[in-house]
């Protein structure tokens, strides 16, 4: 379903992905794990063309960025595509650091989530759903988004990606700055996203959990791949485990 | 006395809301500090002035053709002009101000530097006390609030409302959603400079046109942004009325107070920045990477 062929993403001299390569196959659940700072970020935000977007915004400044490689969704090559057609594609990307629309409330972020949909009904069958696999967000549906708790916050910006019928998910490090209880019950959400028939590519820190719930795994390390696997056959690695997942 | 402030504080503050609300549209969409704004609002006017006496048009269709001429006016200079070096603030600022400068020199070449004036659309006036109220002071006031109320209803429950709300707040983010963020920038553009174009519209039958009337409206409207908080339009609306206020009261009770007009504007404008400086309702931007 989704292609990443040596891809490489410089900003200015600073080479942040260094030629990687991965596939993520209709209805699985892939993860994309490493320490902090090793492109996990960025390889989400080459893929879902953000990276082609802040190249067009500073076209002519100073800092220059490169993009490499090639990047290909339901057999389209998308390294070029502007990021809203990418979106509209159903390639979906959930960003880091949850980013909710904060002046606006619960609803208006799901509605901007359903930007892409024309008809009412189908928004309204979205909605449905997002509210009965978090039936927190229903509760708090008038209350303005930046005043929800981080969990809450999480749950909005998965539930506002789901509004626009996504066909692949990108999930960029749901579970940092969440507290224990409230990092399983994401972690079990996004299991669930899974057994709706939604292709997910997850980037995480937290390894122990991931691995025991995603079909496959790519581990990266400064800008390159160095391993790829099921959890359990990742975890027999003991040089691996020490060194890159800290386990 | 008294009521003579009030009705002065009304109609200035509405028309600096007018003009502070298409102004932070713009920052909070575009992010486009454009100085030129109230320069529109001037070309506003005289467009109103050109189709009334040259052409002979009526009153209305000299304001729809107004504003749709300076929205129009709007997007082309935005499209040739602005878009290319959007990204870069500086260059923004100091375009967008050669751009006011050139549409003050285009109206002094054109109309010269006379003063004029276009007839009311309603005559005549109401006496309260010892104070008169213009109807067309009353026209204009209500206008205001129809226009606000309007666009409120457009921001709040539209498609592209939505859009434009959501790329104020976070445009990587609402790029993510699908939103094409380069057209609603534009769209934003052509909204808000229609917004100078109408307030223009509005307001001119209240004063005179001349090729500098964009000077003081330009700094109480910067100072409107500077205490409601830059990107905030709620903010915005209060602010222009409080330093309208301000103003009148200066102009009305202070002796020689009509030049210290821009005096309480610039004064005001320092002291928030000096106690405040997010302003009474300032938006906090998510850092952008």
């Amino acid at each position: 379903m989704l292609e990443i062929s040596n891809l490489t993403v410089c900003y200015d001299k600073a080479m942040i992905i260094n030629d990687i390569s991965l596939r993520v196959n209709e209805g699985e659940l892939v993860s994309l794990v490493g320490p902090n700072g090793a492109g996990k970020s960025t390889t989400l935000r080459a893929i879902t063309g953000l990276v082609t977007w802040q190249k067009s915004i500073h076209r002519g400044s100073s800092d220059d960025i490169k993009l490499q490689g090639t990047v290909e969704f339901m057999g389209k090559r998308i390294e070029r595509t502007p990021a809203h057609q990418i979106a509209a594609m159903g390639l979906i990307h959930c960003p880091e650091r949850r980013r909710p629309f904060r002046e606006m409330s619960v609803l208006e972020n799901l509605k901007a989530g359903a930007y892409l949909l024309k008809s009412k009904k189908e928004i309204e069958d979205n909605l449905r759903q997002v509210y009965e696999l978090f039936p927190r967000l229903k509760e708090r549906s008038h209350q303005v988004s930046g005043t929800l708790s981080g969990g809450e916050q999480q749950m909005l910006a998965i539930g506002r990606a789901l509004m626009s019928n996504p066909k692949l998910l990108c999930i960029d490090e749901p579970s940092t700055g969440l507290a224990p209880i409230m990092r399983s019950e994401v972690f079990r959400k996004i299991k669930r996203i899974k057994e709706m028939g939604i292709t997910v590519l997850l980037v995480e820190q937290e390894v122990s959990t991931v691995f025991t719930m995603t079909d496959r795994n790519y581990v990266l390390s400064s800008g390159k791949i160095i391993a790829e696997g099921k959890g359990e056959e990742l975890l027999k690695d003991e040089v691996l485990r020490k060194t890159y997942l800290g386990l | 006395m008294a009521f003579d402030i009030l009705i002065t504080s009304l109609i200035n503050g509405s028309t600096y809301a007018m003009l502070a609300i298409g102004f932070s549209l713009i920052f909070g969409v575009a992010r486009i500090v454009n100085i030129a704004h109230t320069a529109f609002y001037m070309v506003a006017a005289y467009c109103i002035y050109f189709t009334t006496y040259r052409l002979g048009f009526n009153p209305i269709s000299a304001m729809l053709a107004a504003i749709v001429f300076v929205a129009f006016l709007g997007w082309i200079v935005y499209l040739i002009f602005i878009r290319p070096i959007r990204e870069h603030e500086q260059a923004v600022l100091i375009g967008t101000i050669a751009l006011a400068i050139a549409l003050q020199e285009l109206m002094l070449i054109a109309f010269t530097g006379d003063y004029r004036t276009v007839p009311a659309l309603i005559k005549g006036f109401a006496q309260i006390g010892h104070a008169k109220v213009f109807y067309q002071q009353i026209l204009t006031f209500g206008s205001v609030f129809v226009v606000l109320g309007l666009m409120r209803l457009f921001l709040m429950k539209t498609k592209l409302g939505l859009a434009i709300r959501a790329t104020a707040q976070d445009r990587e983010t609402a790029n993510l959603m699908g939103m094409d963020e380069s057209r609603v920038a534009m769209m934003a553009v052509i909204i808000s400079v229609g917004l100078a174009g109408v307030t223009g519209a509005i307001i001119v039958p209240l004063t005179t046109i001349e090729p500098f009337m964009w000077n003081h409206p330009l700094i109480m409207m910067m100072a409107v942004v500077v205490l409601g908080g830059m990107g905030s339009i709620k903010g915005s609306f209060y602010a222009s009325f409080i330093l309208g206020f301000a103003e009148a009261l200066v102009v009305f009770l202070v002796p020689a107070g009509a030049f210290l007009k821009g005096a309480v504007a610039l004064s005001i404008m320092i002291i928030v920045l000096l106690i405040r400086p997010a302003g009474l309702f300032g938006v906090q931007f998510e850092e952008e990477r």
